[in-house]
């Protein structure tokens, strides 16, 4: 410790993982995270999504050094120099890094999605990741990720702001999966290529009218279940938005389920794997970038019609929409993280009053001045009729280059 | 209840932007504090507001192992809320101004109307 130049950011508790762990990354400063569930009494210290996380992050990376301490309560890490996909160093020979999550992971394969494409921008490399494994959920989950339709269609093109051009972000999804038994698990497979590296994001005004929406997309997924789910939970969803919105599309995807082989069969047997329905719903304003999302999933234990499933998606989505501004709640960690990221501008974010009095958020604010960006500045709209928020954010101008002095 | 949308100025800004950074306080303590202020301070406080609390407090007093995630956790309850809320047609009309193109209720579900979509 006493070799290192820079003081340790320190921080507690386990919640926010992931995005603590990509500012230490971005910002080249080394941390330590104590107080990971110690009190839990049945999985005290990092959870299994967590650790592979902490796997990816080595992956994708060269001269991070992190260490989890007995319990697994206390983690330090030292960011190093994000490489990304290199061809001979952790890549294989498609220059592609394959990421295996284990079988207990209980949260879909957005969570590590998220925190890969905040850092993908920066990478020296293209940033060439397949998610294989027992533990890949492409569906949402309850613990409450999103779906990859939504990530794909809501979260990627919100890069198309920052100058981080998405028609060169790939994400294919080579085998959809919904949880699996018991919340766990799921045996999807999922490739992203992230080909847009860039030395700086643009700053970000987003601070106009959020629009009106003019149309809603969506997919319907089933998979390993019948496929008469889909028009089903269409249909009950259209029933709620048509009353809003005459462009509606709702895509209807079918899939088998994943096919692993079954360890509790000698004979060595194989099984079906992740089954079950959802729906992914993003509704897009007449002004660019400003998409709002809505996932619903059947529970793994099921007992849910799929009419249910609809309805509650089309109502979540309409709640989102409701809170206002300009990003939804799912992507506003994205967006503030990439406009903190920016170059040396103030870059400027309407969102909903609801949105930004969420504990993630305030988390974010707090996190992100630890590492040594800029406070916000949040004032009201000067406007009637709204109850938004501007938030200025002020880019630390953190380019690609000095990351480089790992 | 647009009136009383529009009237009721909520939670203040300021106060937030004082709260948030104080490092004494967990990022639940800022929002209680921030929305119990103006619960003090408003008498007539909005009700739509108030039944958002409850509605956000019964996913927050969960446990203290709950992750944050981009993607809110709502049981059948919450929905049944926003069900309702939904249904009322002050809340929908509301809503409907932040839509390119509206139609009312009563239209043919299956009509696909070519107007509206300029993009």
């Amino acid at each position: 410790m006493s070799a290192s130049r820079q003081e340790f950011v320190k921080l507690t508790g386990h919640k926010n993982f992931t995005q603590r762990l990509v500012l230490a990354t971005l910002m080249g400063r080394p941390v330590h995270i104590s107080k990971i569930r110690p009190n839990s009494p049945t999985n005290p210290g990092l959870a299994a999504h967590e650790v592979s996380f902490l796997r990816l992050l080595e992956a994708v990376t060269n001269g991070s050094s992190m260490q989890i301490s007995y319990t697994g309560t206390t983690i330090t890490y030292q960011p190093g120099l994000i490489t990304g996909a290199v061809a001979g160093y952790g890549a294989g020979d498609e220059d592609i890094i394959e990421h295996n999550i284990p079988a207990p992971c209980t949260r879909g394969v957005t969570y590590f999605l998220f925190p890969l494409c905040l850092l993908a921008p920066f990478s020296k490399a293209h940033m060439n990741v397949r998610f294989s494994g027992p533990g890949v959920i492409t569906a949402a989950t309850e613990t409450g990720d999103l779906s990859i339709d939504s990530f794909r269609t809501a979260i990627l093109p919100l890069y198309d702001l920052f100058g981080i051009p998405a028609v060169r972000i790939e994400l294919r999804i080579l085998q959809r999966s919904c949880t699996g038994q018991r919340g766990t698990g799921g045996a999807g497979i999922v490739e992203l290529r992230f080909a847009s590296q860039v030395r700086l994001p643009k700053t970000l005004h987003l601070h106009r009218n959020p629009g009106r929406i003019k149309r809603i997309r969506g997919v319907a997924y089933s998979t390993g279940v019948s496929a008469s789910n889909n028009a089903r939970m269409i249909h009950s969803a259209r029933e709620v938005l048509n009353a809003f919105c005459a462009d509606i599309h709702i895509a209807a995807q079918y899939d088998q389920a994943p096919l692993v082989a079954d360890p509790g069969d000698k004979a060595g047997g194989k099984k079906r794997m992740g089954i079950g329905f959802g729906l992914s719903l993003v509704a897009e304003s007449n002004i660019t970038g400003v998409l709002f999302s809505a996932d619903t999933v059947v529970p793994s234990k099921g007992g849910v019609v799929p009419e249910d499933i609809g309805k509650r998606c089309a109502y979540q989505l309409l709640d989102s929409i409701n809170q206002g501004g300009s990003v939804s709640r799912a992507a506003a960690p994205t967006v503030l993280t990439l406009m903190t990221m920016g170059s040396e501008d103030v870059g400027r974010l309407r969102v909903g009053r609801e949105i930004i009095g969420s504990e993630e958020i305030i988390e974010l604010a707090r996190d992100l001045k630890k590492f040594g960006a800029s406070s916000w500045g949040i004032r009201d709209i000067d406007e009637v009729d709204t109850e938004d928020i501007i938030i200025s954010v002020k880019g630390s101008g953190l380019g690609n280059v000095s990351r480089k002095v790992a | 209840a647009k009136a009383l949308q529009r009237q009721a100025p909520s939670y203040r800004t300021a106060d937030l932007a004082r709260l948030m950074y104080d490092e004494q306080l967990t990022a639940r303590e800022v929002l209680e504090r921030w929305k119990a202020e103006v619960a003090e301070d408003e008498d007539e406080e909005d009700i739509e507001a108030d039944s958002e609390d409850e509605f956000f407090s019964s996913r927050k007093g969960d446990d203290d192992y709950v992750e944050n995630t981009p993607v809110p956790r709502l049981n059948s309850e919450d929905y049944d809320q926003l069900a309702a809320k939904w249904s009322l047609e002050d809340n929908a009309n509301l809503l409907r101004q932040r839509f390119t193109s509206t139609k009312g209720r009563d239209d043919n579900p299956d009509g696909f109307e070519g107007f509206g979509d300029d993009g």
